[in-house]
């Protein structure tokens, strides 16, 4: 097959089933073999450099379940009327297109590490030479009494963007009028720390607008947040009276949630919701775990290349990681994966591998041209992951200062996609 | 503050050059990565600006203004803060070398 036309095929535009002819692995012959499972920031952007700057010298196949990806980040700013769903949405075209990323639309199921193959959904296997699991979170319901993927419908977490993000904002936007909205944030460690608190603020912003009396309680498993200081003097001042943020020690503890009701019990009071999201406790996704390559919840790794500690053939990145200091982010993910990306080249081309540097920038918006940011980087230590500066949004920045932080956001989220898919 | 910049360039033009000689484009192509994470290569509207085809020169001058805080954005003095001259004369090599947006 020539090589548009298995470009073609592989984005789906031809009309052959993918399963049905061989897998390009075969058909490259003797080029090094990579595989990434999981189309996010973490694999879709070590796909991209991978086969971007090895100019068709390694053979990188991008397993990924969607065709379409929404991204998890910028998904509070849709809940707040700021962009539409579609704006969140993006696809592979030119990972395969432009960077001759061969796309393989199935789930990953197991890895056998000692034959180097991956087997998909369909029974059919993909062999490989170095192997990136960036499979981001599973979210473990059973931590939350009465808390299930049956209900998570009535109650979306909508921590994995897509439909269950859609479901939330039709549910902010129906709430009875002067209803109590209630969000239940995760326990640490979790994807986007700062997550939790924004998506608080973007209910909010959207209440004042159309159901102005209502009113949002955060019963929180944690006695301090991410950005907290800056989150409570942003909603004293756009929101005043509106939101309830109740800690831990506060409350003692949800031990009960009742989804037809829309009861939460805790030791300090029994909460009645109009309408409410519940982030259960997190873990890396399911393949890390068939691979073998985690440790309890989460995936070691190796500080100066991402390599799981486990297996030096697989490269481990984003949320599924236990990167330490370094958040559980879109950007982080990013980040991760340029360093594995040049360590993984190094290796099967002998290009050159340079010193792992890390950053991370995580942008929070609180009300229209108020936005916080705090950020951080980091160098691949001999023990963890090293933080060497950080900064963080003040509370006296001005409010200029502010409105630049949320122009700075959009041209981050139009860098980092454009980083990802182009 | 890029006009004055490049003017101010024009009197210190042997540092500039200095570090852009000491740069490795490879190199620079690497650490560039950290860069495409926000700036974007088209352009970009209010926000963050396009670097791509950016006069090495005036790289240089903008990243030592950012290291000495001299110029206003936390996170671009935190990147340009760990950068040392040659790493700085690495991505002034790469991104100078790159096609500017339309």
């Amino acid at each position: 097959m020539s090589k548009i036309s298995r470009r073609l095929f592989n984005t789906g535009l031809a009309a052959a089933s993918v399963s049905t002819l061989a897998f390009p692995s075969i058909s490259l012959g003797a080029l090094p073999r990579v595989v990434v499972i999981g189309g996010g920031a973490g694999g879709a952007t070590a796909a991209r450099y991978i086969a971007k700057d090895s100019n068709g010298g390694v053979d990188v196949t991008l397993v990924e379940a969607s065709k379409r990806y929404y991204t998890c980040f910028f998904s509070n700013i849709y809940l707040g009327g700021f962009r539409n769903y579609g704006s969140i949405g993006h696809n592979y075209y030119g990972l395969a297109v432009n960077r001759g990323v061969n796309m393989v639309h199935e789930w990953a199921v197991s890895v056998d590490s000692t034959a180097r193959k991956v087997v998909l959904g369909s029974g059919e296997h993909l062999s490989y030479d170095k192997l990136v699991i960036s499979p981001g979170i599973d979210l473990k319901y059973d931590t939350i009494n009465g808390y299930s993927a049956e209900v998570q419908d009535h109650m979306p977490h909508a921590w994995k963007s897509g439909t269950q993000v859609q479901l939330l904002r039709n549910q902010v936007m129906n709430m009875k009028q002067g209803g109590t909205f209630v969000m239940v944030p995760p326990p640490n460690p979790y994807r986007c720390p700062p997550g939790p608190y924004e998506r608080v603020s973007m209910i909010a912003h959207q209440f004042k607008q159309s159901n102005p009396s209502a009113k949002i309680v955060i019963l929180d498993p944690k006695n301090k947040f991410s950005k907290q200081g800056l989150f409570e003097a942003g909603w004293q001042k756009h929101y005043p009276g509106m939101i309830e943020w109740i800690s831990a020690d506060t409350h003692g503890g949800l031990k009960n949630v009742n989804a037809s009701s829309m009861e939460f019990e805790t030791d300090l009071d029994t909460f009645k919701a109009d309408a409410a999201c519940v982030v259960p406790a997190q873990r890396a996704g399911a393949i890390a775990m068939a691979a073998g390559v985690n440790n309890g919840d989460w995936c070691p790794i190796v500080p100066a290349s991402m390599q799981s500690q486990a297996d030096e053939n697989i490269y481990v990145l984003g949320d599924a990681s236990i990167a330490k200091s370094m958040p559980k982010s879109g950007f982080s993910a990013n980040s991760q994966a340029k360093v594995a990306a040049n360590h993984i080249r190094g290796a099967l081309t002998g290009s050159k591998v340079f010193d792992a540097r890390y950053s991370n920038t995580c942008w929070s918006l609180i009300a229209p041209d108020d936005d916080v940011k705090v950020g951080a980087s980091y160098t691949g230590g001999a023990e963890a992951i090293d933080v060497e500066s950080k900064f963080i949004s003040q509370a006296d920045d001005s409010s200029e200062t502010r409105a630049a932080n949320y122009q700075e956001s959009i041209d981050w989220y139009n860098g980092i996609t454009a980083d990802m898919f182009s | 503050m890029i006009i004055l910049i490049v003017s101010f360039c024009k009197f210190a033009f042997s540092d500039e050059q200095q570090i852009i000689d000491m740069g490795d484009i490879e190199y620079g192509e690497y650490l560039g990565a950290e860069c495409a994470s926000c700036h974007h290569q088209s352009g970009a509207s209010e926000g963050i600006p396009s670097i791509h085809g950016m006069d090495a020169e005036v790289f240089v001058a903008l990243m030592l203004a950012y290291r000495s805080k001299d110029m206003e954005n936390p996170v671009m003095q935190m990147i340009a803060g760990r950068l040392n001259d040659e790493q700085i004369g690495s991505l002034a090599l790469y991104f100078s070398g790159l096609e500017t947006p339309n």
